[in-house]
């Protein structure tokens, strides 16, 4: 570490007094989350099981500082693909848990199809893309994605909570059109499951493979250390 | 002590983070049959204000054909279980915030960053209407689902990034 | 040595970054850059991306949530 550095860290130091300490209050809102699932608990468990795993989601992505938007921005504004790789690595993981549980619950004959009916399998086309676009581009001006904003609002970003209103009546205003949009593009568009294609099996190992590398080139790329559009 | 700064106070490694996003994800999926997915209760909450304001969104097309909302036809609203879920993730940062002692009001700048935000914000919204999810459900639980759209949202996502890049650093830096 | 300081109280994510990047390149090797922020992610997107170019840094919590991060340009 440099001379200059640990000089001016030990004079600024100095000028500030011992900071007091918000464990208590953390303290505070553990005893209201055990609270609401054990109210939850009584309304139905699969309502208390989304209360704790959100808890839990909660802390990883605040303690892991852990943004989808800057995964996407970061590699073009300052070409820094850290966020990007560990994405990845988590749709890897993800990919491999969720044939285990296909797996696991139909005894290993295809005919349950648990993913395709109880997953995030929807139509694909042009529509897809206006969306993300405008999604993209939403997330990078307004600082925050769907699971950055929910995390910065405990944070105590009163901007967020803006963010998350106007998300509110963005969802709304689409869900309002969406007659409009699902008679010209939507209702179109097949819905493409991947096994449906190629053999479960296949798909899976395929998957892995093209995750594995986009993981490699992200890391070159992060490598390349490149400053573009600046 | 030790352990204690380790654990709530010095940030994690965005691995850990993701090998933990990931399973939690799966153990979601396995225990409720649920992926993960925010948006579904944000229009839940939408739907439910417009309900209270006099509307009837329960007979949009939206929740009358496609019912991508997950309750029962004659559930209200809030009985969306990702409400909670949303819920729960803001107080577990709060939570994981406090405990490290780093709780701050932060407030808003000017009004060109409140102008932005609400921008930003709406065109969020909108867009996961369009291709059925936000980067959670349309991205982060599409991919490992094998869905198409998870692939076509992930690289049209990018594309709009850099065009959000552009235009950050133009207005607003 | 000269020493500069850049606001970068309720900014909201890449900017205190570009911010950072911006000033770095009017500077002279050896200056220091004083970086006010309360992003909970800048202490972390921010190191990572100076020590990447190779600049020396380190930061202090100054208050519950408020960090200054010193950064000493190297070349």
């Amino acid at each position: 570490m440099s001379k200059a550095i640990e000089e001016l860290k030990l004079k600024r130091q100095g000028q500030f007094k011992k900071r007091s300490s918000q464990v208590p209050c953390g303290m505070i809102c553990i005893v209201l989350a055990v609270a609401i699932y054990a109210l939850s608990l009584q309304i139905s468990t699969n309502h208390s099981t989304f209360w704790i795993i959100g808890i839990l989601i909660g802390v990883t992505l605040q303690r892991s500082k852990f943004c989808f938007s800057a995964s996407f921005r970061d590699p073009v504004l300052v070409g820094s693909t850290s966020l990007l790789k560990a994405i990845i690595l988590a749709l890897i993981i993800s990919t491999i848990g969720f044939v285990a549980i296909e797996y696991s619950n139909s005894g290993g004959s295809e005919s349950l199809d648990w993913i395709k009916t109880m997953g995030q399998v929807h139509p694909v086309g042009i529509h897809t893309a206006i969306g993300a676009i405008l999604f993209g581009a939403g997330m990078v001006i307004a600082g925050g994605c769907a699971s950055g904003f929910l995390m910065r609002m405990g944070e105590g970003f009163l901007l967020q909570i803006v963010v998350f209103f106007a998300f509110m009546m963005g969802a709304v205003i689409g869900t309002w059109h969406f007659e409009f949009w699902d008679k010209v593009l939507i209702s179109n568009s097949p819905t493409i499951f991947i096994p449906d294609y190629v053999a479960l099996p296949f798909a899976t190992i395929g998957q892995v493979i093209i995750l594995l590398f986009l993981y490699f080139l992200a890391d070159w790329y992060d490598k390349k250390n490149s400053i573009m559009s600046m | 002590m030790k352990i204690y700064n380790k654990i709530f106070k010095n940030p994690w490694t965005y691995r850990t983070g993701a090998v933990l996003l990931a399973t939690f994800n799966i153990l979601l999926f396995y225990t409720t049959g649920r992926m993960w997915r925010v948006t579904n209760g944000i229009v839940s909450i939408g739907a439910f204000i417009l309900e209270k304001i006099g509307l009837e969104p329960s007979k949009w097309y939206y929740f009358t054909t496609y019912r991508n909302i997950d309750i029962k036809t004659s559930e209200s609203f809030l009985a969306n279980p990702y409400i909670l879920l949303n819920l729960a993730i803001i107080l577990g940062a709060l939570i994981s915030v406090l405990l490290a002692s780093e709780f701050k009001w932060k407030k808003i700048k000017s009004k060109k960053q409140l102008g932005f935000a609400l921008l930003g914000g709406v065109m969020m919204g909108y867009g996961t209407r369009l291709s059925f999810g936000c980067n959670i459900g349309g991205y982060f639980s599409a991919i490992p689902s094998f869905s198409l759209h998870g692939w076509v949202f992930a690289f049209f996502m990018l594309v709009g990034a850099w065009v959000g890049s552009k235009i950050l650093v133009r207005y607003l830096l | 040595m000269a020493e500069f300081r850049l606001d970068c109280l309720y900014e909201a994510c890449p900017i205190p970054l570009l911010k950072a990047h911006k000033k770095l390149q009017q500077m002279k090797i050896g200056d220091l850059l004083i970086l006010e922020t309360d992003h909970n992610c800048s202490i972390v997107n921010v190191v990572d991306w100076v020590k990447k170019q190779g600049h020396h840094v380190d930061y202090i919590e100054i208050t519950e949530g408020q960090w200054e991060i010193f950064i000493e340009k190297q070349k």
